[in-house]
């Protein structure tokens, strides 16, 4: 074969910095868990105890591994190893549809194909490709467990599973950029069978079978549809048992030989699955720039929405959870209540953490729908809109109130999701004033967010994306950190997330709310009047 | 005749550069009215300041009597435009964005007149309106932009290089519909780098560059601008062809240029002789600013080089 070393090495240039966040973001992630572990659950009774606890809680075995006993390493693993295999897995789909489809959709896979390299070499490569950075994934992950002294086998096995996943998702990427016609189609597919396999084998550890000391659970049959399930039955520093790793290894690979059959029985540029053909006549959405913005804008919403439900139904579930688990842990007490800053209850302070993730979702989806005005006038799709009977300021105006409405839909969705979860596990009503308060001040704090992100977008467009986003992480850090870092409240404070209301015993503290207020109006009135004196800023 | 495009002066900064530098153009009603020009030189800064989109460091424009940066919307229900590099949104197909901007101009959802006309325009351009906007060639794209904006009635229709990326057959059914919004009485002003196409398109011409107006007529007027360069085999200079200009002879062919509209007298005398390998060549735009403006270009050349 041709070409195979200059494609491959081409391929390791354009990824080497990419691959290097991937590999050694994971490895933290791996030796965080350790710092985790023994920090909350220093001794082996506390650790029996969690497991304990967490048997009973469908919801956390849904987005944790599966126990093992409570053994340090085999804590760690069960907390940690679905990101793990998560993040192994997102970095081999996206890593094979670039290195297949998206070169395709854009031309360059001709002039490679018009070299004597041939026609499936370069999905050869990027299997490759994949293979060696899944190795180097497992490899960090590995050194990262041994660095956390839990032991030299265990963690050698845990990293070979983390790899062996990736490969399986690998071969995934690979099939799906030979089914669909553009690279946003096969990411899309590839990413729907990542996140489907995640909650497949969650819900299949949730409904598996407890030994009877209730430190180990046997996955039922669910979990053994997903390569995420087949990873975590290897059970590291536990059982060692290499078997269904293997199986996940050999699954990627087997796919990967199918590509390259695919590849070479069609024609260069075609697809399996043909592009579903667009509508021939616009419909009614599409009469108004505010059907436009919504248009463009309702699946980045409809992903924090989802967010916000999820976050709202743990926030309440693990209410009880923490109550139990906590009432005799002084430090985890003190701990929720100085990010809650209630003096309330535990299951308040509970409920006023989670709710600040909440705050940020609903601040994302507003960094995400002014990005997205940005990115209109940057691809020139603005200019079109704008030279139609439509004026700068409505058209900015357009996309506040379409943010606006997606922030508050996030918002709904968290008390609604509180709602479910307070239905689910015979919680507290007595809650839902802490949860519906806290969901809207969090609501009028993200709007700082939103209309500060605008003003940005209008005196300096080109820096709109990272300015929202580095809003929204400091804001994050602030509101969520700043108690834990031992910030002074003033520091915090300026956090609008922090300064929202609360529920306090003395009822509702509403002293931030009129400050978010104020600047919510003040800068977003500044926003739109100096709309008017804005130009048209393209790319460039 | 009223005026529908007047600027004065216009003047436009970014930064340093000076993309306009005291632009005069006049556009009267009715016109067809080319504004040509070398990439770079203004035109694109020109068309954004009629549309209300950028606005002038200095001087003065009104569109149809009204003044392009105040009075953005209302005007822009007069007008339709085709951008120079056409954007589409990659997940609305083609018949979505050319609804979507009618309806944007105050079209109603189910305008009979509109529908029929875009039904027809999709057939002259052979456009698949059901592909999505990333799917389309850059050609496709510039239909679905020009479908858009020629299916609505305007008074004024502004194209920056509408025909770039169209193949020949387009550019003729292109033609057409100019024909036809000539007869209706609207007013075009269209943007190009090409001569030829403004030559078989417009009435009136404006040369652009530099960012400024370096000329403006009908095209008859300016037809001393365009000289054709006719060469032949040759061994010694021909002399004795009335209206030849910069003879020359080299590498065994003799080549001169003549008046575009003088072509035609000189063919008796080039049989009369039995000339072999005749090329009559039209000028290229560039060959044009080279010969009228070729000290300028030189000296500003130069200046960028020195700064």
């Amino acid at each position: 074969m041709s070409g195979l070393l200059p494609l491959l090495r081409q391929r390791m240039r354009r990824d080497w910095k990419q691959l290097l966040m991937w590999t050694v973001g994971t490895a933290l992630l791996a030796y965080v868990s350790y710092t985790g572990v023994s920090q909350s659950y220093g001794t082996l009774q506390d650790r029996q105890e969690l497991l304990v606890t967490v048997m009973a809680n469908p919801v956390i075995l849904l987005f944790r591994g599966l126990p093992s006993g409570a053994e340090q390493g085999a804590m760690m693993v069960f907390l940690i190893f679905p990101f793990l295999a998560l993040d192994a897995a997102l970095m081999s789909t996206f890593l094979a549809v670039r290195h297949t489809r998206m070169d395709e959709e854009q031309g360059r896979a001709e002039l490679v194909s018009a070299t004597p390299a041939g026609r499936t070499t370069p999905v050869v490569a990027t299997a490759i490709h994949g293979l060696i950075a899944n190795f180097a994934l497992a490899a960090l992950t590995t050194l990262a467990f041994i660095g956390t002294g839990a032991g030299v086998e265990g963690a050698k096995v845990a990293g070979f599973a983390v790899g062996c996943v990736g490969v399986a998702f690998l071969g995934i990427g690979l099939v799906a950029g030979q089914l669909m016609r553009t690279s946003r189609g096969a990411n899309s597919l590839a990413t729907w069978i990542v996140v489907t396999a995640f909650l497949l084998s969650g819900i299949g550890n949730a409904l598996g079978t407890p030994s009877d000391d209730l430190q180990r659970m046997e996955s039922s049959w669910l979990t053994w549809l997903s390569p995420f399930g087949w990873g975590e039955n290897v059970r590291a520093y536990s059982d060692d048992n290499l078997w269904p790793a293997v199986l996940a290894l050999v699954f990627g690979l087997v796919l990967a030989g199918l590509a390259i059959a695919l590849q070479s029985a069609r024609d260069l540029g075609e697809s399996f699955i043909p592009e579903r053909l667009g509508r021939t006549e616009a419909g009614p959405l599409l009469s108004t720039p505010t059907g436009l913005v919504w248009r463009l804008t309702w699946g980045a919403i409809l992903g924090w929405v989802i967010g916000g439900l999820l976050v709202g139904m743990l926030s309440t579930s693990l209410a009880s959870v923490v109550d139990q688990v906590s009432g005799d842990n002084p430090a985890i007490v003190a701990i929720l209540e100085k990010i809650g800053g209630t003096d309330g209850s535990l299951e308040q302070a509970t409920v006023s953490v989670f709710f600040l993730m909440l705050g940020i979702f609903a601040a994302c989806v507003a960094v995400q729908v002014v990005s997205r005005a940005r990115q209109e006038e940057a691809h020139g799709t603005a200019e079109p809109v704008l030279s139609a009977a439509v004026g700068r300021v409505r058209w900015l105006i357009d996309y506040l109130i379409i943010a606006f409405a997606g922030m508050t839909l996030v918002s709904v969705a968290g008390i609604l999701g509180a709602s479910l979860g307070l239905a689910s596990a015979d919680g507290d009503w007595g809650l839902m004033e802490t949860i519906v308060v806290t969901a809207f001040g969090q609501l009028i704090a993200a709007s700082v967010f939103l209309v500060l992100t605008a003003l940005v977008f209008v005196l300096a467009p080109r820096a709109t994306i990272a300015a929202g986003w580095t809003l929204i992480a400091v804001g994050s850090i602030f509101g969520l950190f700043g108690p834990l870092f031992g910030f002074p409240d003033w520091v915090a404070g300026l956090s609008p997330l922090e300064a929202a209301p609360k529920v306090t015993t003395d009822g509702v503290e509403l002293n931030g709310l009129w400050w978010l207020i104020a600047i919510v109006v003040l800068v977003g009135a500044g926003a739109i009047s100096l709309m008017r004196r804005r130009e048209l800023a393209p790319a460039g | 005749m009223s005026t529908v495009i007047h600027t004065q002066g216009l003047v436009k900064r970014y930064g340093k550069v000076r993309a306009l530098d005291g632009l005069d153009l006049d556009v009267e009603a009715g016109q067809i009215h080319g504004f040509l020009g070398p990439n770079g030189a203004g035109k694109t800064t020109t068309i954004r300041i009629l549309l209300g989109l950028a606005r002038a460091t200095s001087g003065e424009a009104t569109v149809l009597g009204a003044e392009p940066w105040r009075d953005t919307v209302t005007l822009h229900r007069r007008i339709a435009s085709v951008p120079g590099d056409v954007s589409l949104w990659p997940n609305l197909s083609g018949g979505e964005a050319i609804d979507l901007l009618a309806r944007l101009r105050g079209v109603p959802r189910r305008d009979a007149a509109f529908r029929a006309e875009k039904e027809r325009l999709m057939h002259e351009f052979q456009l698949d309106p059901r592909k999505k906007g990333r799917a389309y060639s850059k050609g496709n794209r510039q239909k679905v932009a020009l479908i858009a904006a020629l299916a609505v009635p305007a008074e004024l229709y502004i194209f920056d290089e509408p025909t770039s990326g169209l193949d020949p057959l387009m550019e003729v059914v292109f033609r057409g519909e100019i024909a036809r919004i000539r007869a209706a009485g609207s007013t075009v002003l269209l943007s190009s780098h090409i001569l030829s196409e403004v030559e078989l398109l417009c009435d009136r011409v404006s040369i652009i560059r530099a960012g400024r107006i370096v000329e403006s007529g009908t095209l008859a007027e300016l037809r001393h601008l365009t000289r054709t360069e006719v060469s032949f085999d040759a061994t010694t200079s021909p002399v004795g062809i009335s209206g030849a200009h910069d003879v020359t002879l080299s590498e065994g062919r003799a080549r001169f240029t003549i008046d575009s509209d003088a072509v035609n007298g000189i063919l008796p005398v080039l049989a009369q002789r039995d000339v072999q390998g005749l090329r009559i060549e039209p000028p290229s735009l560039e060959e044009l600013f080279l010969r009228h403006y070729g000290d300028d270009l030189t000296a500003l050349e130069d200046a960028k080089v020195k700064s």
